[in-house]
């Protein structure tokens, strides 16, 4: 069992080119990295070569971290475009709709004018949770990378919304408006699955 | 009096917890009366919460085996070998 170093002493270490704090390095980020990457990319085989990368590439810029952010950041940054750099090799996702568009319709006195289905409190017998789980990460995977990006960091990995903007080098608004409609665009893919399972008729314009 | 269109508005400031405790309160109160809107704030939450269940947090054992010895096989070929370092001294290169 590797001994968990501080951030300071690892990168102390790192910089001195010792392999030992690599594979410390490695025991303590891989399954981040990992899963950050297979997220991001949505393809397995995508997420191992970036894996790889990024290891690579720490060991190999560490010389020039100044500290001026934490060290998973830093790593998480490196992940991030990696994996990015990955799916802009891709065919373009085509755009997400707006968010007014991933809403509920709205009446000119601006009140909702359609049923909405209350989904999220659905006994496991009536909506499948693991049938939910698997098409929410389908859905995600319909995401353009710019949304997908904030949805990963923020929901899926649970980082801090400042530590989001500086990972991705965004400002606050840019990260609210994106994280906002690829959130809804999820909600929408979930809401259209679990009303065609659960054959609640929510109106003519379900939502 | 909140309209839907305003709880909308204000649904991404209202699940971040970034919203005046008055302001707060009055879309309390609009939820409280309108079932479509709870409805979708709950879904809203919901697949936060489902997006954030897709975190894996392990990282299959041949994969780390695998990862170690790209890592391996990189380093020691950025690193002359001692046969290099062997030959170059023989022929003072
Ligand atoms: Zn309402």
């Amino acid at each position: 069992m590797a001994v968990t170093l501080q951030d300071d002493e690892l990168i102390a270490k790192l910089q001195a080119r010792d392999e030992s704090a690599l594979e410390a390095l490695m025991v303590q980020y891989q399954a981040r990295v990992f899963g950050l990457a297979l997220r991001l990319t949505g393809n397995r085989q995508d997420a191992e070569e970036v894996l790889q990368d990024v290891f690579l590439a720490v060991f190999q810029k560490i010389g020039g971290f100044r500290g001026d952010s934490k060290l998973s950041s830093w790593i998480y940054r490196i992940t991030t475009n990696a994996a990015l750099m990955k799916l802009r090799k891709r065919p373009k996702v085509k755009e997400i709709p707006l968010a007014e568009e991933l809403g509920p319709a709205m009446t000119d006195e601006g009140m909702i004018a359609e049923p909405v289905v209350d989904w999220s409190r659905l006994p496991n017998d009536e909506l499948d949770r693991k049938e939910l789980g698997q098409r929410i990460e389908q859905a995600m995977n319909l995401l353009p990378a710019d949304y997908r990006s904030v949805v990963v960091l923020r929901d899926v990995e649970g980082l801090s919304e400042q530590e989001a903007c500086e990972i991705l080098s965004l400002s606050e608004a840019a990260l609210k408006s994106r994280l906002h409609r690829g959130r809804l665009f999820l909600r929408k893919q979930l809401a259209d699955y679990a009303v065609s399972q659960t054959g609640v008729n929510p109106g003519p314009q379900h939502v | 009096m909140f309209r839907c269109r305003d709880v909308g508005q204000l649904l991404y400031e209202y699940v971040e917890e970034r919203l005046e405790p008055p302001v707060s309160q009055q879309l309390e109160q609009h939820l409280a009366d309108c079932p479509g809107c709870l409805a979708f704030i709950n879904t809203y939450k919901q697949t936060m919460r489902l997006s954030h269940e897709l975190r894996c947090d392990d990282i299959p054992q041949e994969l780390q085996q695998k990862l170690r010895s790209f890592i391996k096989t990189k380093l020691s070929s950025a690193r002359p070998s001692f046969w290099d370092r062997l030959r170059s001294r023989l022929t003072g290169t």
